[in-house]
C-alpha cells in the first residue's frame, strides 16, 4: 500500500490536533499545510512541510493526495469543491457544511471527480462506542427501546491559548451564518450520527432549544428522535457547563448498556502523553485519520461518508424546524 | 469593613444586604453625584453561577439603591474592558448584562473602545504608563464590584485590587503578567475607586458555593485582606497587598462590622493540602516548559 500524502487546510484548534496525529501515521505523511496565520505557517515550515497561505496553492501540490479540511464550517464548501476539482480525496471536519444544499454540492462534486469523501466523526472510532455497536448487532441487548445520549461541555467557550497566550473564541462561532447553528450543529451532529449508525434512519425529530447565554445560537437543546417504530432516543446537548460529559445509555429488552467517555484529566493526560505520546481522549481522532489514509491508499470508500454527513444535517434542519417555541 | 448575610438572590434581597453593609460603614451618599461607574468582575464567558463573575442582579440592586439614596436620575454605567481571551461585546450579552442594562436603565461601556488619555504612575520606583479611560476619569462615584477568587500561585487570591486590572483598556493583558503585582498596584494608585462592594453570594473557591455574602469597604486593601481571611489565607503573606499598603492605597488591618467574618470563613470552599500540592506541581511543570509536551496547557 502506498503512503498517502496529506494536506491540512486550517491550523486552528482541530487542525492542529489533526496535524499532530497525522505526523504519527504509518500509512500517510503530511506534505503540506495551508492557513492564513503567518505564525501557524512558520511553525509548520519548521517541521518540514510545504506551507501555503492560500489553499488553492496547496491543491496544486502533486505530493498531496488527500486534504483534511479543518476550516470554520462556512468555508468547508468552497475548499471541498476546489479539492474535488483538483482530484484530492477529502476528509472534512464535522459538520460537513452550514446547510444541506452546500453539503449536497460537496457530495456531488466528490462523486463527479471520483474522489473519496469522509466526515470527521471520531466517536465512530472510539472503542467505547464501537463496542456498543457490536452489542446491538449481536443481539446481546435485545430490542433497544430507548436511548439517552448526552454531550455537555463548554463547547467553543473553553479557555483557549496559543502557546502560553490566551486567545479569544474565534468570531465565526458567534455568527449563525458561519457556524450554521449552535450546539446542535457542533455537538448534536456527533450524537445524531452515532445513533443513526446504531439504529438506522431517524424518522421523526422534535426539539426544544435554549439560550442561556442570550446568543442568537442555541446553547442547549433536547431532542426526541424516533428510529422507525421501535427505538426512541433523547439527545441532550449543551455548551453551558464547565464539566465535560459524553454518555450514551441504551435500554434493551434483554440488557442495558452505558458508555461514558471520560473527560480529560490533566494528571492522567500527562501520564498517557508520557507513555504513549497521545492522550486517550484523542485516540479516536488518530484512528479516524489512520482509517481515512487506509481507505485512500486502498481505493476503498470511507465511512462516515459524505452522504451520512448530508443526512445528519437534514436531521438537524428538521430539529430546528420542529423546535418547540 | 462590613459584612452582611444575603437573604436570597433576588434584586430586592441583594439590595437589602448591600444597604445594610453601606449603613455599617457609614457610607456617604453625596447628593452632588450624577455619574456613577460600576466595575464588575467579568471573566471570560463564565456566568454568575460559577462564582467567577459578578451577578448582574448585584449591579442592578446597587444601582437601585443609589438611585433611591442619591437621585432617581443618577447615571449608572457598567465598565469592563476586552481581555486576552474575552471580548466585551460578547460577555455583556452572554452574562446577562445587556438584559440588565435594558431592564434597569444602566449603560454599558467597553473601556477598550472608550476615549482615553495617557496616564503615568510610579510604584516601588518603577514608572507605569497606561491609558486612563474617559468613563472612569469623569465619574464622580466609582464602585468596584469584585469576586473573591483563588488564582495563580504568586497572587494566591484576587478580589478588589485585582478587579481594577480590568480597567486597563489594553486588551492583551497577559503581557503584564511578568509584573502583575506592580501593575495591579499601579492601576489602583491611578484610578482610586470610592467604594468596594463584594458580590459573595456565590463564590468560586475550589468549587462554587452559595455563601450569601455582601461585603463593603472604602479601603480596597482592607477588604482584600478580609477576603483573604475568609478564603483561609493570611493576608500578611500576600505580597501585592503589602505593596499596595506601602504605596498608601489602604491598610491590611481591618475592623469588621456586621455579620462575623468567621461565619463565612467556615463555609468557604477552601483548598485542601492535596489540591495545594497539585497546584504547585502543575505550576512547576508549566514553568519547566513541560506543559505543551504533557498536554497540560
Amino acid at each position: 500500500m502506498r503512503r498517502v500524502g496529506l494536506g491540512i487546510v486550517g491550523l486552528g484548534y482541530i487542525g492542529n490536533i489533526h496535524l499532530r496525529h497525522a505526523m504519527k501515521l504509518q500509512n500517510a505523511r503530511v506534505t503540506a499545510v495551508a492557513d492564513t496565520s503567518k505564525r501557524a505557517l512558520r511553525e509548520a515550515s519548521g517541521i518540514g512541510v510545504s506551507a501555503y497561505s492560500d489553499y488553492d496553492d496547496l491543491m496544486k501540490n502533486v505530493n498531496v493526495d488527500a486534504v483534511i479540511i479543518a476550516l470554520p464550517t462556512h468555508l468547508h464548501v468552497d475548499c471541498a469543491l476546489r479539492a474535488a476539482e483538483a482530484k484530492k480525496h477529502i476528509f472534512i471536519e464535522k459538520p460537513i457544511a452550514v446547510n444541506v444544499p452546500d453539503a449536497k454540492k460537496i457530495v456531488k462534486s466528490a462523486q463527479k471527480n471520483g474522489v473519496s469523501l469522509m466526515i470527521g466523526y471520531p466517536l465512530r472510532f472510539d472503542p467505547l462506542f464501537t463496542s456498543v455497536k457490536r452489542q446491538i448487532e449481536s443481539g446481546e441487548l435485545g430490542d433497544v427501546e430507548t436511548a439517552f445520549a448526552s454531550y455537555i461541555s463548554s463547547g467553543p467557550f473553553f479557555h483557549r491559548a496559543t502557546g502560553y497566550a490566551p486567545v479569544p473564541v474565534p468570531e465565526w462561532w458567534f455568527d449563525p451564518r458561519a457556524s450554521g447553528g449552535g450546539v446542535l450543529m457542533d455537538l448534536g451532529c456527533h450524537l445524531i450520527n452515532l445513533l443513526r449508525w446504531y439504529f438506522g434512519e431517524i424518522t421523526d425529530v422534535k426539539s426544544s432549544l435554549r439560550h442561556r447565554f442570550n446568543l442568537e445560537l442555541e446553547d442547549s437543546a433536547v431532542c426526541l428522535a424516533s428510529f422507525g417504530k421501535r427505538t426512541k432516543a433523547v439527545l441532550n446537548v449543551g455548551w453551558f457547563s464547565q464539566q465535560y460529559l459524553l454518555r450514551v445509555e441504551l435500554f434493551g429488552s434483554v440488557k442495558h448498556v452505558i458508555a461514558e467517555h471520560p473527560p480529560q484529566n490533566p494528571l492522567t493526560t500527562a501520564v498517557q502523553m508520557l507513555t504513549t505520546a497521545t492522550s486517550k481522549f484523542f485516540l479516536p481522532h488518530l484512528s479516524e485519520l489512520q482509517y481515512f489514509a487506509q481507505c485512500v491508499g486502498r481505493d476503498l470508500p470511507p465511512s462516515p461518508s459524505g452522504e451520512e454527513g448530508v443526512r445528519d444535517l437534514e436531521v438537524i434542519s428538521e430539529a430546528y424546524r420542529n423546535a418547540a417555541l | 469593613m462590613a459584612l452582611a448575610k444575603l437573604r436570597g438572590d433576588s434584586v430586592e434581597a441583594i439590595k437589602e444586604g448591600v444597604s445594610e453593609c453601606l449603613q455599617l460603614i457609614n457610607f456617604e451618599f453625596r447628593p452632588s453625584v450624577q455619574n456613577i461607574v460600576v466595575k464588575p468582575n467579568l471573566c471570560y464567558y463564565w456566568d454568575y453561577s460559577t462564582g467567577e463573575t459578578t451577578d448582574p442582579r448585584f449591579v442592578a440592586a446597587t444601582a437601585e439603591l443609589l438611585r433611591e439614596k442619591i437621585s432617581p436620575g443618577v447615571r449608572v454605567t457598567v465598565v469592563e474592558s476586552d481581555a486576552s481571551a474575552m471580548r466585551c461585546k460578547h460577555v455583556f450579552k452572554m452574562l446577562g448584562y445587556e438584559k440588565m442594562a435594558r431592564d434597569w436603565g444602566i449603560e454599558l461601556v467597553n473601556l477598550s473602545e472608550d476615549e482615553n488619555r495617557p496616564a503615568e504612575v510610579t510604584v516601588a520606583g518603577q514608572t507605569f504608563r497606561f491609558k486612563m479611560p474617559k468613563a472612569i476619569a469623569e465619574a464622580d462615584l466609582k464602585i468596584n464590584m469584585p469576586k473573591i477568587k483563588y488564582t495563580i500561585e504568586s497572587l494566591r487570591i484576587t478580589c478588589a485590587l485585582k478587579n481594577i486590572f480590568g480597567c486597563n483598556p489594553y486588551p492583551r493583558k497577559f503581557r503584564y503578567h511578568p509584573r502583575l503585582e506592580e501593575t495591579i498596584v499601579a492601576l489602583n494608585k491611578a484610578m482610586k475607586f470610592d467604594l468596594n462592594l463584594i458580590d459573595g453570594n456565590i463564590v468560586s473557591g475550589t468549587s462554587p458555593r452559595r455563601l450569601g455574602l455582601a461585603m463593603a469597604s472604602t479601603d480596597p486593601v482592607a477588604i482584600d485582606a478580609a477576603a483573604a481571611c475568609i478564603a483561609g489565607i493570611n493576608p500578611r503573606k500576600i505580597r501585592y497587598l503589602k505593596l499596595a499598603s506601602s504605596e498608601g492605597i489602604g491598610s491590611v488591618e481591618f475592623v469588621e462590622k456586621g455579620e462575623p467574618l468567621r461565619h463565612f470563613a467556615v463555609a468557604y470552599p477552601r483548598k485542601s493540602l492535596r489540591r495545594k500540592l497539585m497546584g504547585k506541581a502543575y505550576n512547576v511543570a508549566i514553568r519547566a516548559s513541560l506543559g505543551r509536551r504533557l498536554g497540560l496547557e
